[in-house]
């Protein structure tokens, strides 16, 4: 935070801000560093994290307290939540830099204005992992991600299973400009070419929201068009749009695909299950692979640059088993 | 363009302005005619038509009736920026000053001398606006802020801002009426220096005692129209009046002539004593007495504590008011504004605009809001009907020309606007009626209204306390007159001679003064204090200001 | 008060002219629905009885009904000349509140929105006397509780949405889940042969009744002409003998209560409650409010104001979905009709205009 505060309110605000996020930081420390062996041979982790506020980063962000457990020799420190804010997170890598961490892991907000920021940690010769979103340097030592191209595609793939006569498709979009929606967006777009039987009949843009999800369901349902199936970007804007159909009475004839496959209460596997969703496509976390890689690099081993993660399709019949595996309620505790 | 030769053409001619408001007409062909170093008096009730006139000679309305001179020159006036242009200037009432701003910045507002790297020259612009004041006779610092300045500088930064413009003629709205005696004196000697220079000068007030001092002519309007032009010299107070209103005025004081200061005691405080940690007056040990259908006046100087003697009673200042009190015998203690009503007490305060009314809402609210548990049904909830019948009740009692009970109260004159807090006070049905300044800014027809409503509450046995800075006023309206300064009383008279030293414009104002008298010794302390404007020995009350002449 | 002028009778009894004067100004208030009427003929032009159809404007209504609902309280802080930034996040908390409250403890419905309402009433409490008695500017101390309160939601929850379709040992939901979805869940309504064949959706009844409770508080007792006087002159208030402290307490701690109450109804909507829930709604209560007439500067504005306001946003949005306009024309156009809107309905407007087209006809000298 360099921008000079203007006025009483604003400098009030950011004090706020600050305090609100030193309680933030001091809970995770509460409830993750419990290994606390002062040993020169564990290596200290520093993860700054886009924002904790959304329950895929949330349960990213449990996963990896968990997996960073499961090796000896490396000490996650409290994870930096930057709250969506660019400069925020920038910061919050550079106090990670300051502070001489061992591996830096770091989950973009953006990719451009954390670019130089890597290049920073870079410089310092500190091992950086980018996990999920990309930044636009190559000074790193491992990209780990999910690919949303292949997700949106295997996606389209289900929707030609599910539609074998063709029929009419509607697609809820997330926040416009955000590089996942792009990606599961073509994913899907290129899996329907050459099934002229299939059209996408309306899309909005959902901004990644469950409410937002049940409005413009609504809406389509009031326009009288006639939908099949409903692709969304996540699973939260499907399961808001099934409720939307459930509501008017129509979700059965309609099926609904999202993507993420939480495996929480409220997520998409339980849905899949509950018969709200046909399927969901798991959009991996990376925790467990980023735990591995971060020991490797403390341990100066050389690791692969770019590990892209497969997803895993979720229906009825291997949701009891992603659930399982990807359970953290009881294994953080 | 202003050659002055005589005979020179008039300096300011309107003719026949006309103008007409949606479902109004508020003027109907006026003509106000301004000589070069003439002082003309603009004298008419609220709503007459002055503002409206002046507006137009400012340049606020555009579209209008008739013709305006300047030299002898016709000129189009239809946008403030032609009214600068032809040298006419204007003070407002309400001035028109940035409080967070310095005199200097204020007074050279927009027009602010660069340096050549085209920033302010703040050196040019304090040397700029000290000579301006020190030429209206302020050493006020250039750099002090407004919002610090007393009243009666901020009114002087106002003239010195119009003179910085070059203005020839500039119109003054009731300039005196948050001025003390001695600062509107100060005043006076400007306008005198102004029109010594050939500045023509158009002065509203409705203080006509005023106008005689200050005044050359005069012009009357009457609901919008020419009602007479007269010469000082040759006009009275009396037909002066009698053109306001357009009937021969009664008693403008009212007041019975007997003093009535032997009824039941109603309110009584000892030793009354409030610190002001903030810097304000305090108040030490004042003793006073006020007894059923008694009116009791407060006089004093700007900043002696009249006023916080009042909301000190009412409980404007909290329980923290040192002091025994007793009301109608029963003991009593300042709490807060609503327990003092509860206990019979009402407040007028000073300001209308800042401290009673809701300008925004409407004449119904703003009458019933100190009384609106008084109109309470079964469901808690306020009776409109009866609200509604007890605040028309106090229009028609008081006479308050308004459309309506929803009307907006901003759009009803001053006069009006005053008579609606009365109506709020009075609906609480007090036993003792606190009023502060209750006729400041009003014309004369609303003045000698509210003067017999007192003298109708105290012959129904209400107690009366009220500040007034106009003397003539209190000694008319009162029967007995405290006098304080500094927080202290210094001075009690009365109406009648029998009961105790009588109440004289003189003995009033050597009591106000009595602080000069015990800080003589030392000047600076005095200077520090400064209750009135200048803080030379010279410094004479309007009274007895012939020595300024 | 004995006096019997003969004016009296035209103040107190009205006759049919001042009937007909006073009916006047309420005709000219139309004026200021013209921004919902613009709406609604769009609406009907360009979609017809898609747009009228009952579902449809139950939808609509349905899913502004939680902002409308703070937008209520928000008005009652904005009179009193205050804001009040927190209940964005107070609705967002009490909505988690009252998702764990069902999924970990299977509380009934009429336990749940009680305690939320205690909830978010607590939270505006602070919101009141950080304003009133510590005297911080309401922007500052509301925007301090936006994050206090978002914080906490998110500590309450571990950042994990929570779902209110809670299903027993058995698979079905449990009796207290079902009953939760008829607060909000779109297809779920309330009252099935008590009020209507079809009943009626809960949070557009719970944002009428809440509309009409505030209205008639507002207008109609001392206490909501003591908001209009605190917000209009605090000074004028206070030395008319009202308590202005408490005032401002108790509009901050009911609009506080109004986010409590409205924050089940957004749980049960989104079938869940999101960590994230609420997030910015304070500023589509704030607009609701001043579209509708609120005055920030305090003491103007009404309930019915913020109730047409509130209809503006959330038919505008409607009507733009209806017809399929494109995500980012939506955003502009939304703006812009807005402030036509605005502009339309501004009072003085029409009079300004006919004075404007008819300069100086008045030629009828002295």
């Amino acid at each position: 935070m360099t921008r000079t505060p203007r006025t009483a309110a604003a400098a009030a605000l950011a004090a706020v801000l600050a305090l609100s996020a030193g309680c933030a930081s001091k809970t995770d420390d509460g409830t993750g560093g419990s290994g606390k062996d002062g040993d020169k041979s564990t290596f200290t982790i520093g993860y700054s994290q886009a924002n904790n506020a959304e329950p895929y980063r949330a349960q990213l962000n449990k996963q990896l307290r968990y997996f960073a457990k499961q090796h000896k020799n490396i000490k996650l420190l409290p994870i930096a939540d930057a709250e969506q804010d660019n400069a925020r997170q920038v910061s919050q890598v550079q106090q990670f830099i300051q502070q001489k961490v061992d591996v830096l892991i770091v989950s973009p907000n953006e990719p451009d204005p954390l670019t130089p920021a890597v290049e920073q940690a870079c410089q310092a010769k500190i091992p950086v992992i980018i996990l999920d979103r990309d930044v636009k340097t190559d000074c790193y030592d491992s990209f780990i991600g999910g690919d949303n191209y292949q997700i949106g595609k295997k996606a389209g793939e289900a929707a030609i299973k599910a539609l074998p006569d063709g029929g009419n498709v509607a697609e809820i979009r997330g926040l416009l400009s955000t590089d996942p929606q792009k990606q599961r967006h073509k994913g899907f777009a290129d899996a329907l070419k050459g099934h002229d039987d299939i059209k996408v009949v309306e899309q909005r843009e959902g901004k990644w929201l469950q409410p937002e999800g049940t409005k413009i369901m609504q809406q389509w349902l009031q326009r009288g068009t006639r939908i099949d199936l409903v692709y969304a970007h996540n699973d939260p804007m499907a399961i808001g749009a099934q409720s939307a159909a459930a509501g008017a009475g129509k979700a059965k004839d309609i099926d609904f695909i999202g993507i993420d496959g939480l495996a929480i209460p409220d997520g998409g596997i339980r849905a899949v299950q509950q018969g709200k969703m046909i399927a969901t496509y798991l959009y991996p976390t990376g925790a467990e692979e980023a735990a591995e890689t971060a020991a490797a690099l403390a341990e100066g081993k050389s690791v692969q640059k770019k590990q892209t993660l497969d997803t895993t399709e979720i229906t009825k019949s291997n949701a009891e088993d992603v659930y399982g595996r990807y359970d953290m309620s009881k294994k953080s505790g | 363009m202003t050659s002055e030769v005589p005979p020179a053409p008039p300096l300011l001619a309107m003719r026949a302005i006309a103008k007409s408001f949606p479902g109004v007409r508020a003027l109907k062909g006026v003509d106000l005619t301004v000589h070069s170093g003439e002082v003309v008096a603009l004298l008419g009730e609220n709503g007459a038509g002055k503002s409206t006139l002046m507006n137009i000679l400012a340049g606020l309305h555009s579209d209008y009736e008739g013709v305006i001179e300047r030299d002898g020159e016709r000129v189009d006036i239809h946008r403030p920026k032609d009214a600068a242009r032809h040298g006419i200037g204007m003070i407002h009432q309400e001035l028109n000053l940035v409080p967070g701003l310095s005199a200097a910045e204020n007074i050279l507002l927009g027009r602010e001398p660069r340096t050549s790297r085209g920033t302010v020259d703040r050196k040019a612009m304090d040397r700029r606006a000290a000579a301006l004041l020190a030429g209206l006779g302020l050493d006020t610092p250039p750099r002090r802020l407004v919002k610090d300045c007393r009243i009666a500088e901020q009114q002087l930064i106002e003239v010195a801002k119009a003179l910085s413009l070059n203005v020839r003629v500039l119109v003054m709205d009731e300039p005196t009426s948050a001025l003390a005696d001695a600062e509107v004196q100060r005043l006076f000697t400007v306008i005198r220096e102004l029109t010594a220079q050939g500045v023509g000068i158009v002065y509203i007030s409705h203080r006509i005692e005023e106008l005689e001092a200050v005044a050359d002519s005069v012009t009357v309007l009457r609901d919008g129209s020419h009602a007479g032009h007269r010469t000082m010299a040759d006009t009275t107070r009396a037909e002066l009046i009698r053109l306001m209103v357009g009937r021969p005025l009664g008693e403008l004081f009212p007041r019975r002539p007997e003093q009535h200061s032997d009824g039941p005691v109603r309110l009584q405080i000892s030793g009354l004593t409030r610190p002001d940690p903030s810097g304000g007056p305090a108040l030490h040990g004042i003793d006073l007495t006020v007894r059923s259908g008694e009116i009791v006046g407060l006089a004093g100087l700007m900043g002696a504590g009249r006023s916080e003697l009042l909301q000190a009673v009412f409980g404007a200042y909290g329980p923290r008011v040192r002091g025994r009190f007793t009301l109608d015998g029963k003991p009593y203690h300042p709490r807060t504004p609503g327990h003092a009503i509860r206990r019979g007490l009402a407040l007028v305060a000073e300001d209308r605009k800042e401290q009673s009314l809701v300008l925004g809402n409407t004449v119904r609210f703003n009458g019933s809001l100190a009384a609106l548990t008084r109109y309470r049904t079964a469901w808690r909830t306020v009776s409109r009907r009866r609200e509604r019948a007890a605040v028309a009740a106090q229009m028609t009692h008081l006479k308050v020309k308004t459309p309506s009970l929803e009307s907006t109260v901003s759009d009803l004159s001053g006069g009006n606007q005053q008579k609606v807090v009365l109506a709020r006070c009075l609906l609480t049905e007090p036993s003792v009626l606190l009023m502060d300044e209750p006729t400041r800014g009003i014309d004369v027809g609303a003045k000698a209204e509210i003067h017999a409503l007192m003298d109708r509450l105290a012959a129904q046995g209400t107690a009366i306390v009220a500040v007034s800075s106009e003397l003539p006023e209190l000694i008319g309206m009162c029967d007995r007159i405290l006098v304080l300064c500094e927080g202290r009383l210094t001075g009690e008279f009365h109406r009648d001679p029998a009961h105790g030293p009588p109440a004289t414009q003189e003995s009033i104002l050597t009591a106000a003064m009595a602080r000069e008298t015990v800080t003589d010794g030392d000047p600076a302390a005095a200077a520090g204090r400064g209750t009135t404007i200048t803080d030379a020995p010279g410094a004479s009350p309007r009274t007895d200001g012939s020595r300024d002449d | 008060m004995t006096d019997t002028l003969p004016e009296q009778t035209q103040n107190g009894s009205p006759d049919v002219r001042t009937r007909a004067r006073r009916l006047l100004p309420w005709l000219g208030s139309l004026q200021s629905y013209i921004g919902l009427v613009l709406i609604v003929a769009i609406g009907i032009a360009t979609q017809g009885d898609t747009f009228l159809d009952q579902t449809n404007l139950t939808n609509a209504v349905g899913n502004f009904a939680s902002r409308g609902i703070l937008a209520v309280g928000v008005t009652l802080v904005i009179l009193t000349a205050g804001i009040d930034l927190s209940v964005g996040s107070l609705l967002g908390f009490a909505s988690m509140a009252s998702a764990m409250m069902l999924a970990n403890h299977d509380m009934p419905v009429w336990q749940i929105v009680p305690l939320c309402m205690l909830i978010g009433a607590a939270f505006g409490f602070v919101n009141g006397v950080g304003t009133s008695v510590l005297r911080i500017q309401s922007f500052v101390m509301t925007l301090a509780m936006l994050s206090i309160a978002r914080g906490l939601d998110r500590q309450m929850s571990d950042n994990q949405s929570v779902g209110t379709t809670v299903a027993g040992p058995d698979g079905k939901l449990t009796e207290n889940a079902e009953a939760f979805q008829s607060l909000g869940t779109p297809g779920h309504n309330v009252g099935v042969g008590f009020l209507g064949p079809d009943g009626v959706y809960y949070p557009v009844l719970a944002f009428v009744v809440v509309c009409v409770v505030f209205h008639l508080i507002l207008s109609r007792t001392a206490f909501g002409r003591h908001i209009y006087a605190v917000g209009g002159n605090p000074t004028a208030a206070r030395l008319s003998g009202i308590n202005v402290t408490l005032v401002v307490i108790a509009v901050f701690t009911l609009s506080g209560m109004l986010a409590g109450f409205a924050g089940p109804i957004d749980a049960a909507y989104s079938v869940s409650a999101d960590p994230q829930a609420g997030n910015t709604y304070e500023l589509d209560a704030i607009a609701a409010a001043v579209i509708g007439g609120a005055s920030l500067a305090g003491g103007k504005g009404t309930i019915i104001g913020t109730f047409v306001g509130a209809l503006i946003l959330t038919l505008l949005d409607n009507v733009l979905g209806l017809n399929a306009v494109s995500d980012n024309w939506q955003l502009v156009i939304k703006g812009l009709i807005v402030v036509v809107a605005v502009v339309l309905q501004r009072p003085g407007l029409l009079r300004t205009l006919r004075h404007r087209l008819t300069p100086a006809e008045k030629e009828t000298a002295p």
